[in-house]
């Protein structure tokens, strides 16, 4: 009996009686419908980064990491830097998860997240070029400890503390010079992410672990500034264009609430 | 006598050779094998990992249905099964079930006997070594739970728990993870109804804990046991509900807990 | 680079003794869902320990009848050395000292108590500064307590070797490097049972005898660090609250 077959069984169990709750006007927990659950952010957690901070909203942990290195460009792109997220679940941070290469879900993260930050243009990866061959790679890696739902946001949330955590270092003869730094990345917004989950015809916002069994579909929505950044549904259900767009306003407003985290 | 201490693995907890569980005995004496508490000379692991026996009360999911039976996801290494031949409750795979521990073996397989299907709740699991803090010493905490919430809960040994019913589902939740918190402190059933009360419960019942130190009785009643009877079909009416509650609180006297 | 002078006036280079050890914090219970879990933050690693388990043994046709299976993962993340950005995936390294970790603990765990299961026990090095291994496995042997997994005995480890001629415990950053020799070691603390040895530089017989009683008193110090540490997750209300 496989964990994704229990998941499978176990997400039917609680589907129904989230519903009955939800009629009501409640979730599992005590929140109102629009709440973030409790959110903490440890900037600077790993030292032997440049940049790094862990993150974590209503139990669910993820540590981001930033490093630097000097790497060849991409063949398009001779005059510019690199910027590359990668993401890790590790096997501890809940009972389904296996080792092994990334799947696909930890694939996508990766790639929401940096698309939400990539999208704002919030790295100015033209001022990572060296000399001709080399320039400046960031490695962004998103290191999940804890799943307790919500791993969007979450991941998110870490990784914008650590690019506004990180030093870039200092560059002598075409070398790092490790230890040595000539400043942060001047980031000019803060990217995050807030995800929904369609239980039924509710949308209910940080879903918690337990809520993420009961769900239909989800919405991540990057926004900066009132703008949105990025867009990712997942999952089998559909939604209507009016639901993307009310989605959206709540997304501006509980975003900016997490930005004091920050 | 009261002293207490936290011992880890390892450590030296009587100088005899005691046969007691998560324990290791080791040149004639006995040392812990899991974190535990030393109190009044006696061993109460506070960290275990739960181990099937027969009797014991289980809440679980079915997970697959065959010809044979019905295999039960109980939160272990292995599944528990039901067997056909045992019951005349058809189950289907996602019922909530709470039955008893027939016979266990030692590659691990666990019979379940007279299961009964649970109506929708919220299922939720707590480490096993404090399972026997959310029943009480005689259902003591149980009742204090199911009064002061309005809920119905049935806990199972294996660490599942079903909350559900017409009462405050939130309150009940919360609570059981303030027993879960506070479960080496003593004084709790106290604690737990004023707990309730703080939040929104009302506690009718008084906690009926024994006073300090006493064994709790050992009588044996001669009373057939409830849940052998044979299963009921499916359970949905309030008062069919109440019966089951009676009736797992009686057995639940019986499958008495140690002392805390 | 060059070869740091290790030992001057009898302080390493960190400004220890040869027989400090470095400051070493340890957490039970930082994390929600992995049944067991723990921190270990020794001198400059930082290591996180998750178990699972007993549960069910995959792949099945490799279950023993007799006893639960021990799996141990032993992973460096990327981002864990102040150099250079690693490949993330098990590497040669990675796998021996996984390896050498999980047989530490079978003589302890009482896996014959859990027929065709599984126990397992992964390690995250986030942070590395010498030692990682010992961190590890100190790490582990916490989370497997914090998860109730019956053992015999508690396991403990310390790195201990000789640098610039002089015998030392608890390798630190450039010393495990540069130094003349580097034992890692694990012991239980009843029975002090050698449950993990490795060794390489050059060592005399006396030597090697010095190491072995250092790192059994070694050991005892982070006995009491790692009790400590499970004890106190009784006191505290939460768990699953982590700070690194």
């Amino acid at each position: 009996m496989g964990e994704e077959t229990k998941t499978k069984i176990l997400r039917e169990v609680r589907k129904d009686f989230l519903q009955e709750l939800l009629k009501k006007g409640k979730r599992f927990d005590e929140r109102n419908m629009n709440d973030w659950r409790p959110v903490e952010v440890q900037k600077g957690a790993i030292k032997s980064a440049e940049g790094s901070a862990l993150a974590e909203i209503g139990g669910t942990k993820v540590v981001a990491a930033v490093k630097f290195g000097i790497m060849t460009p991409f063949p398009d792109r001779p005059n510019e830097g690199v910027f590359m997220t990668g993401a890790e679940f590790v096997p501890f941070a809940s009972p389904g998860f296996e080792t092994g290469p990334p799947g696909e879900d930890a694939i996508e993260f990766a790639r929401v997240v940096d698309r939400g930050i990539r999208s704002a243009e919030v790295i100015d990866v033209s001022k990572f070029f060296i000399e001709e061959g080399k320039v400046l790679g960031l490695f962004l890696d998103l290191w999940v400890l804890d799943y307790c739902g919500n791993l969007m946001d979450t991941g998110s949330l870490a990784a914008c503390a650590a690019l506004l955590d990180a030093k870039v270092p200092k560059i002598e003869d075409g070398n790092i010079v490790r230890g040595e730094y000539v400043g942060g990345l001047d980031m000019k917004y803060k990217p995050l992410t807030t995800s929904f989950i369609k239980v039924g015809n509710h949308f209910l916002m940080d879903p918690s672990r337990d809520e993420e069994y009961a769900k239909d579909m989800t919405l991540t929505i990057g926004s900066v500034e009132g703008k949105v950044a990025s867009i990712q549904k997942s999952g089998d259900a559909g939604l209507s264009k009016d639901n993307v767009l009310e989605l959206v306003d709540v997304a501006f407003e509980k975003s900016d609430e997490l930005r004091k985290y920050l | 006598m009261n002293i207490e201490r936290i011992v880890v693995p390892g450590e030296l907890i009587w100088e005899q050779e005691m046969r007691v569980p998560n324990t290791a005995v080791v040149d004639g004496k006995t040392y812990a094998a899991v974190v535990g508490m030393v109190r009044d000379d006696k061993f109460i692991p506070l960290e275990l990992v739960y181990k099937a026996k027969a009797g014991d009360n289980v809440v679980g999911v079915v997970t697959d249905v065959r010809h044979a039976g019905y295999s039960v996801d109980l939160g272990l290494a292995h599944d528990g099964f039901i067997s056909s031949k045992f019951t005349r409750v058809s189950f289907k795979q996602g019922d909530l079930i709470f039955g008893k521990i027939k016979f266990t073996d030692e590659v691990g397989s666990v019979d379940i006997t007279d299961a009964k299907r649970l109506p929708t709740g919220k299922l939720v699991s707590v480490p096993a070594s404090k399972v026997p803090r959310i029943i009480g010493k005689r259902s003591s905490m149980l009742n204090v739970l199911r009064d002061g919430s309005g809920c119905s809960i049935f806990v199972g040994n294996n660490g599942y728990i079903w909350v559900g019913g017409k009462g405050n589902v939130q309150l009940a939740l919360k609570t059981i993870d303030f027993i879960v918190k506070k479960a080496h402190t003593q004084g709790l059933t106290d604690a737990v109804a004023q707990y309730l009360n703080e939040n929104g419960g009302a506690v009718t019942v008084p906690p009926k804990d024994a006073p300090e130190g006493a064994m709790p009785p050992k009588e044996e009643t001669k009373e057939a046991n409830p849940l052998m009877q044979p299963a009921a079909e499916k359970v949905e009416s309030g008062q069919e509900q109440a019966e089951i509650v009676e009736k797992t609180e009686k057995t639940e006297e019986k499958l008495d807990i140690e002392e805390m | 680079m060059e070869k740091p002078e290790l030992i001057k006036d009898g302080k390493r280079l960190d400004g220890r003794t040869p027989k400090d050890i470095r400051p070493l914090r340890i957490e039970a219970g930082v994390l929600n869902e992995a049944e067991g879990s723990a921190l270990v933050e020794w001198g400059g690693n930082k290591v996180l320990a998750g178990v699972y388990g007993p549960r069910e043994c995959i792949p099945r046709h490799l279950s023993d009848p007799y006893k639960a299976r021990l799996k141990v993962r032993y992973t460096m993340a990327p981002f864990c050395s102040p150099g250079e950005h690693s490949r993330s995936g098990p590497n040669r390294r990675s796998i021996e000292i996984s390896k050498v970790i999980r047989e530490a603990f079978e003589p302890v765990v009482m896996t014959h108590l859990f027929p065709r299961s599984q126990i397992e026990v992964y390690i995250e090095v986030l942070q590395a500064e010498g030692g990682t291994r010992v961190a590890s496995l100190t790490a582990a042997a916490v989370a497997l307590a914090d998860a109730g997994i019956p053992m015999k005995d508690m396991v403990s480890a310390i790195a201990v070797g000789k640098l610039d001629g002089q015998v030392v415990v608890d390798l630190g950053k450039d010393e495990d490097n540069y130094g003349e020799s580097d034992v890692p070691m694990a012991i239980t603390h009843r029975g002090k049972e050698i449950v993990l040895l490795q060794m390489d530089g050059l060592l005399s017989r006396e030597e090697l005898a010095q190491n072995l009683d250092d790192a059994i008193e070694g050991c005892e110090k982070v006995y009491e660090i790692q009790a400590d540490a499970l004890r106190k997750t009784y006191e505290k209300e939460e768990r699953g609250k982590l700070k690194l």
